[in-house]
């Protein structure tokens, strides 16, 4: 008798949309500060799909992936912060230093350390506020 | 607990859901961009307009907290639907945002991510739990084991096994017959409304910078188009 398939089943996060006010104020912002790569526009004209649900969508890619992180404005309803407390960012060394720097630059506000108390200590945690109040960690990635 | 029945208003209809399918369809497709393709305001979206991809500095997502409104509830769901397992539980904890407001947390972890999901109970002062709203993020995406297009059609069927409902898909997002919907990324893809209605989406084989490079070389940008 064949043993049956194995379960599918959720490997790793792979990437996460988030609701912004403003596209354009929120690309600069991604950008700037993650040195991100915008790869796609999805818009109500080109976008069978934005059209029926009335929305506008970015995507950046990390480098590898045609997304990582998107963003999407939606055309009636107002984004929040009452669905999402965090998502946080992992670089490498450089990465994080280089984040950190630019970060220093602007006005936003810079965090030390993981945003929940609960979160387990690393040594390159910072936390700041994307335009929306969306909260990102980044994270310097652990080198074992 | 008592929890509340709260629908979003950025779920989708179910009217709408049951229509959702025909996306996968090129003349649907064209019937909803008629407008846009008559006025000559239609344009293409596709990656291959821009100029990526390199290096930036950001590795990868290590993790996303979401409010829920019953921790349980919510860990059975991913549990069973997804095969993530609780790292560990904590709280409460301050709120790091709101004074006098305190958190419960459960951990969730991937296959491979460990505690790439925080589940959060969030509660006022007075010790009331709050609602999750639903206008934060649009969805977030868990890569499924095996990651090829058989696998999310796998992951669909397993899923309706279980009785779990999608409100999308499964699809792949580029304009390839029969799954494509005309989207972009080339993921194969399905999602389901988890019990506070945040929508999660399970994928595969997303387009990569090796993919591109196979199609077009080293060209750049609309060079590539």
């Amino acid at each position: 008798m064949n043993a049956p398939a194995p379960r599918v089943v959720a490997e790793k996060l792979q990437h996460h949309v988030i609701y912004v006010s403003d596209l354009d104020r929120s690309r600069a912002f991604y950008e700037k500060l993650f040195n991100l790569q915008f790869s796609a526009r999805n818009h109500p004209d080109s976008s069978a799909a934005m059209r029926l649900a009335n929305m506008e969508m970015r995507f950046f890619s990390f480098g590898r992936y045609h997304h990582d992180i998107c963003l999407v404005k939606h055309g009636k309803l107002k984004v929040d912060n009452g669905s999402m407390l965090h998502f946080s960012l992992t670089a490498n060394k450089a990465g994080f230093d280089g984040i950190r720097a630019r970060a220093a630059e602007t006005s936003v506000a810079i965090h030390d350390g993981r945003l929940l108390a609960s979160a387990k200590p690393r040594s390159g945690a910072f936390w700041l506020q994307d335009p929306d109040n969306h909260c990102i960690e980044v994270l310097e990635e652990i080198v074992s | 607990m008592s929890l509340v029945a709260y629908t979003p208003p950025n779920v989708l209809p179910e009217p709408l859901r049951w229509f959702a399918p025909l996306l996968k369809r090129k003349w649907f497709r064209q019937l909803v961009l008629l407008s846009p393709t008559i006025a000559r305001r239609r344009f293409s979206n596709k990656t291959e307009d821009y100029g990526v991809f390199r290096p930036s500095d950001v590795e990868r997502i290590g993790q996303v907290s979401i409010y829920v409104q019953d921790i349980a509830r919510s860990k059975a769901w991913y549990e069973k639907l997804a095969g993530l397992t609780e790292s560990r539980s904590c709280g409460p904890e301050p709120h790091p945002l709101k004074p006098g407001w305190t958190l419960r947390c459960c951990y969730m972890s991937a296959r491979s991510h460990e505690e790439c999901l925080v589940l959060i109970e969030e509660r006022d002062p007075q010790g009331k739990a709050s609602v999750p709203t639903g206008m934060s993020f649009f969805h977030t995406a868990f890569e499924l084991s095996g990651n090829r297009l058989e696998d999310v059609f796998a992951f669909a069927e397993q899923a309706h096994a279980d009785k779990f409902k999608r409100n999308y898909g499964p699809v792949r997002h580029n304009g390839v017959p029969p799954h494509g919907d005309g989207e972009t990324g080339g993921n194969g893809a399905c999602y389901f409304y988890d019990p506070d209605f945040h929508n999660i989406e399970f994928c595969v084989a997303m387009d990569t910078i090796d993919n591109y490079r196979a199609r077009y070389g080293d060209k750049k940008g609309s060079d590539r188009a």
